[in-house]
């Protein structure tokens, strides 16, 4: 009976199915809205479907100077562990896989598509995904400071008040201290942190001004260039959950609550939440702002969201 | 029930690459106003796509120059099928005012086969919009024959 | 027989060494295989001794010469095998046979391969030598050998000007880093008129007086230069570079563990300074130093071996920082990191030597796309690769990881965030080597390179097996190995009253040989395998929904022709105009911090004058930190 409920968990809801809908109705949302503030029709919700169809419909061609195996690989391997974090991030109290990865460690395994991404457009042999890569990678190194900063400010936090001072990276004690004490953001010290994760976020998905790895215009798509077919479709898909990963986190780290305690009701205000963190953090600064070079890009994250962040961590030893 | 979904997908979400094989830039700028929030070919699920690798439709507008036949040849092959070739403006179909210019090769069909040719100089967002949704019914077809 | 197994470990290799001398040129088969004999003998006295020290919790001794104390003073040599030794030990003549199995292919085409082998199994020798010694006079000497194996073997491409050159600087730098630990010798020696480290121990034992210091503070100095902590690491990367890779990989594995066993030996063991806050935050913020400047700097080479070396620095830099926490978890992942270090980096420096092999240059602008030549080079690189830049479930994961807990729980909240970032440079550096040695364009010369031969993939496959266990099993590796040697590395009265007699120890400590349990109060979760389960599920579940369905193999294409379809896309231009070369990659980062790269290329400016006197400073400013804190 419990093999069977954690099979459905994989298969169905915090798993592969959610992910899959979830991740591609985001996607969507995400697009009317950016469409709605351009006065634009826009497409429909259901676009991202379309597009990823299609894109199974299409020839797959594998480049003569790509490693075929790695490139083939890499967009799997970046979806399956996708999937794989989205089973440890908790909804409001319930959580499938807690006890089998912290913060630190979902933080680790959310590189992993990022690496799948380098290593997959690395292996297609081109120039521009050389570039493209370099870029990625650069694009990494900004937002790991001031996101770690923030992670380290939480765990302080919540240490200090469930765990005598001890800091603690469990998942499930920060949702638990939510649970008791009202979400995160209500709390003063963590007011900067929240700002610099809500800024985390667009680079970490690599929308707009951040996304300088995947510009298409100046790079045709970097990473990506070589890819065509199924494995594009499946590249398109892991950045669609990627967002709903990262947005889902972060309203496990900032937003959550007690909840109500049924599952489909926490599921559906999760999924609401996510789409709110999106227009805030995503669609607002898509819809504002022009792409930042990489070195921009790179100073931006090291000043603003950094000093935010150790503001956080700084109130947090103060005790606020 | 797949195939329903492929067929679905394409007709709503075809992706354009642009080719500019020596146009004078009239025809690209009236291709961009097609995604301006005035024509809104985002709508229909166009999109233009920075590789070829990614496109269904490409877009090829200007006469053939000697400069850019053997990059057209190039780019045109590595488009993955099934995929499309629209003409846009009446310079791929005629050379236009560059006939017989030292450097012009000549129309875009003596290289490829053109499955839609959008008339004008340069054709007006509309036609193009109306050029492209039937560029998107031979993509199907061409998808129906592919398999 | 157990009681005799340190020295065997130890005088096997010496017995090889003299005999390959003897062999000389003559007969190349018969050569190999002593030396295959010699480490293999060595790794398997040493694996002999893991059921009495590690299984069942005693420590071997062993006096030279039956040479034993009288009247609890120790005259003779004395060997003495706790469980910190024998953790390195371990690790250590494996990585030694790995080498040598290494060799037999790789410096096939050198000439002067008698001497090659001589000078390995001497290094090797040494080495082994020093973590089982309980001596230090002992300690000195196999260091001094060790060294002087080390200079010879730098310069051991002698047809290369950069060989010498390199050759030239360690054996400067070097020496003066053995010359403090010579000098610190020296003193301990004046002062206690002992040189056994039990009895040494068991003398300091809350005596500090202002000459221990000075020799504390010139022995760490010297064995920081033999670790290559930052300011003493000038020498290394041109060592590691210049000499054959199998070297390379003994010096990142096996000289580099030994001086980090020498500072944890000394510190922690004789001196006893567990829990002292001053001499924490100098290892502490020496490591954080030394991590940081590493990984920038390996940031801007293009050369694969010159970037290897500046990694070893920083992982170095990762040990040291743990070792220096001195809380449970922070030893525990600086003994655990020491490990995977030796098995990731001597992997990456395998690697480099296959690429090498195959193609003649490691210059990173030069070569390209040998993933299509050489695939199973290329995944053991990504192993070793995605292993040191702290992928999960790799190990290199796993030890950094405790890392940042130990040290974030210590309170060291910078260290935290700095090895956090030092971890995503690593990655972007080997980001880098991926794309520039194994995909991309692969160059016309290169056409016809082929996998290297098999006695070669042989102890990769090793290594780079061991680095998926060591991710994948982390609890089985810490109860079984580093927990022990964490635990020997907290209680020195135990060192001390086996070696010496417990009514000689009872004289200084309280309570004798009651380990201090050690209670790993994980914060946090990790549980590699159910993740792969996880991984596994899913993976499964995909291929399902794949084959139902939406994709048909039809639909790949895949060719090897002339075509331009199967040429990349470079806005139309044919495949031969686009090369992305290695130094040109990390555009934005390199701009931004101009400012450091320019000063840190001022620094290393390669004038041997220079670097001896960043050393000399070192040890002023230790000394006299040491003289003010240190109480």
């Amino acid at each position: 009976m419990e093999l069977l409920k954690r099979i459905l968990y994989i298969l169905f809801y915090p798993g592969l199915l959610y992910c899959f809908v979830g991740g591609l109705v985001l996607a969507g949302i995400d697009r009317k809205l950016l469409a709605r503030m351009q006065k634009r029709v826009g497409p429909p919700i259901w676009q991202p479907f379309y597009d990823f169809f299609k894109l199974l419909g299409k020839e797959t061609i594998v480049p003569r100077n790509a490693a075929k195996r790695a490139f083939l690989a890499a967009p799997v391997i970046g979806l399956i562990s996708l999937i794989t974090v989205s089973l440890f991030i908790p909804v409001f109290k319930f959580s499938p896989f807690s006890t089998y990865a912290d913060l630190i460690v979902v933080i680790y395994l959310l590189t992993i598509p990022a690496v799948a991404l380098i290593v997959g457009g690395s292996a297609s042999g081109s120039p521009y995904a050389g570039v493209g890569i370099s870029r990625e990678m650069v694009a990494i190194i900004s937002y790991e400071l001031p996101m770690v900063i923030s992670l380290l400010a939480i765990a302080k936090k919540v240490g200090l008040e469930l765990n005598n001072g001890i800091m603690t990276f469990s998942l499930s004690q920060i949702v638990e201290y939510q649970a008791q004490n009202g979400p995160l953001f209500t709390k003063l010290s963590m007011i900067p942190a929240f700002i610099a994760m809500l800024l985390v976020i667009p680079c970490k998905v690599g929308s707009l001004p951040f996304d300088i790895a995947e510009a298409e215009i100046e790079i045709c798509e970097g990473p990506l260039v070589e890819y065509s077919g199924a494995p594009l479709a499946i590249f398109k898909l892991n950045h669609a959950i990627k967002m709903l990963v990262m947005t889902s986190l972060f309203v496990t780290l900032f937003l959550s609550g007690s909840g109500t305690g049924i599952l489909a009701v926490d599921a559906i205000l999760q999924f609401i939440l996510s789409i709110v963190v999106v227009f805030f953090s995503i669609t607002i600064l898509k819809a504002i702002t022009a792409r930042l070079r990489v070195e921009q890009t790179l100073r931006f994250y090291w000043t603003y969201p950094t000093a935010l962040a150790l503001l956080s961590l700084i109130l947090v030893y103060f005790g606020l | 029930m797949f195939e329903k979904l492929i067929q679905k997908g394409l007709e709503k979400s075809a992706w354009l690459y642009h080719l500019n094989t020596g146009s004078c830039n009239g025809c690209d700028i009236e291709l961009v106003s097609v995604i301006t929030p005035r024509y809104d070919a985002e709508r229909f699920g166009f999109k233009i796509a920075g590789s070829p690798r990614h496109a269904d439709i490409i877009v090829v507008s200007g006469p053939i120059t000697s400069q850019s036949r053997d990059r057209l040849i190039r780019t045109l092959a590595q488009v993955p099928e099934p995929k499309v070739v629209v003409s846009l403006g009446s310079c791929p179909r005629s050379c236009n005012v560059f006939n017989g210019s030292y450097c012009v090769e000549g129309p875009l069909d003596k290289y490829a086969p053109i499955d839609v040719s959008i008339a004008g100089c340069p054709p007006k967002p509309e036609a193009i919009m109306a050029g492209l949704v039937r560029a998107v019914e031979i993509l199907k077809e061409k998808r129906r024959a592919m398999k | 027989m157990t009681q005799h197994l340190p020295i065997l470990a130890i005088i096997t290799l010496f017995i090889g060494a003299f005999i390959v001398a003897l062999i000389k040129e003559k007969n190349e088969v018969l050569r190999n295989t002593v030396v295959l004999i010699a480490t293999f003998m060595s790794f398997i006295f040493t694996l002999m001794m893991y059921k009495p020290i590690i299984g069942e919790g005693n420590i071997i001794t062993y006096w030279m010469g039956n040479w034993e104390p009288v009247q609890n003073w120790a005259i003779g040599i004395g060997l003495e095998v706790d469980q910190l030794s024998l953790f390195f030990g371990l690790f250590i003549s494996l990585s030694i046979v790995l080498s040598a199995l290494y060799s037999f292919k790789y410096i096939e085409k050198e000439t002067g391969k008698d001497k090659y082998y001589v000078l390995f199994l001497m290094m090797s020798a040494s080495v082994m030598g020093f973590i089982f010694t309980g001596d230090l006079f002992n300690m000195y000497v196999m260091i001094e050998i060790m060294t002087f194996a080390s200079v010879a073997l730098t310069a051991f491409r002698n047809n290369k000007p950069e060989a010498v050159e390199a050759g030239f600087k360690y054996i400067a730098i070097g020496s003066i880093g053995s010359s403090l630990i010579l000098l610190a010798t020296v003193i301990i020696y004046a002062q206690f008129h002992t040189l056994n480290l039990a009895q040494i121990a068991g003398e300091l034992h809350n005596n500090y007086t202002i000459t221990t210091l000075f020799a504390l503070a010139l022995m760490v100095v010297g064995y920081a230069v033999k670790v290559f902590a930052v300011p003493t690491h000038f020498v290394a990367p041109d060592a590691y570079m210049t000499a054959p890779s199998s070297i390379s990989m003994l010096f990142s594995g096996i000289v580099n563990k030994a001086a980090v066993y020498g500072i944890l030996r000394v510190l922690y063991v004789v001196y006893q300074s567990m829990n002292l806050p001053s001499v924490q935050f100098m290892l502490i913020f020496w490591g954080t130093v030394t991590m940081f400047i590493g990984v920038t700097m390996a940031l801007a080479q293009h050369d694969f071996k010159r970037l290897l070396a500046f990694h070893s620095i920083s992982q170095i830099g990762y040990v040291i920082t743990g070792i220096g926490l001195a809380t449970a978890l922070g030893i525990t992942g600086g003994l655990y990191h020491a490990l995977n270090h030796t098995l990731f980096k001597g992997l990456l420096f395998l690697c480099a030597g296959a690429v090498y092999y195959a193609t003649g240059t490691t210059d990173l602008d030069k070569l390209g796309g040998l993933a299509k030549r050489m695939p199973q080079t290329a995944l053991i690189f990504i192993i070793g690769a995605f292993s040191i830049s702290g992928i999960p479930p790799f190990n290199g994961f796993v030890s950094k990881w405790i890392i940042y807990q130990a040290s974030y729980e210590a309170g060291y909240a910078p260290v935290t965030i700095i090895a956090l970032i030092v971890s995503v440079m690593t990655l972007a550096s080997f980001i880098k080597v991926a794309q520039s040695a194994f995909f991309g364009q692969l160059p016309k010369e290169f056409k016809n390179v082929e996998e290297v031969p098999l006695s070669m993939r042989v102890p990769m496959w090793i290594m780079a097996i061991l680095c998926i266990v060591g991710g994948i099993f982390p609890s089985s590796f810490t109860k079984y190995l580093i927990t022990p040697a964490a635990n020997a590395v907290m209680n020195s009265a135990k060192y001390v009253e086996v070696m010496m007699g417990p009514e000689f120890a009872s004289k200084f400590y309280n309570n004798l040989g009651n380990a201090p349990v050690i209670d790993y109060k994980l914060a946090g979760y990790w549980q590699p395998i159910a993740w792969l389960i996880l991984f596994g599920i899913l993976l499964l579940a995909f291929t399902l929904v794949a084959l139902l369905g939406g994709f048909n193999p039809k639909h790949f294409s895949y060719s090897d022709e002339e075509d331009a379809k199967y040429d990349v896309f470079y806005s139309g231009e044919s495949a031969e105009f686009s090369h992305v070369g290695g130094s040109d990659l990390f555009w934005g980062l390199k701009y931004q911090f101009r400012h450091y790269f320019d000063l840190m290329h001022k620094i290393h400016n390669g004038v041997v004058n220079d670097y001896a006197l960043s050393v000399v400073l070192t040890a002023a400013v230790v000394l006299l930190y040491v003289f003010t804190f240190v109480r």
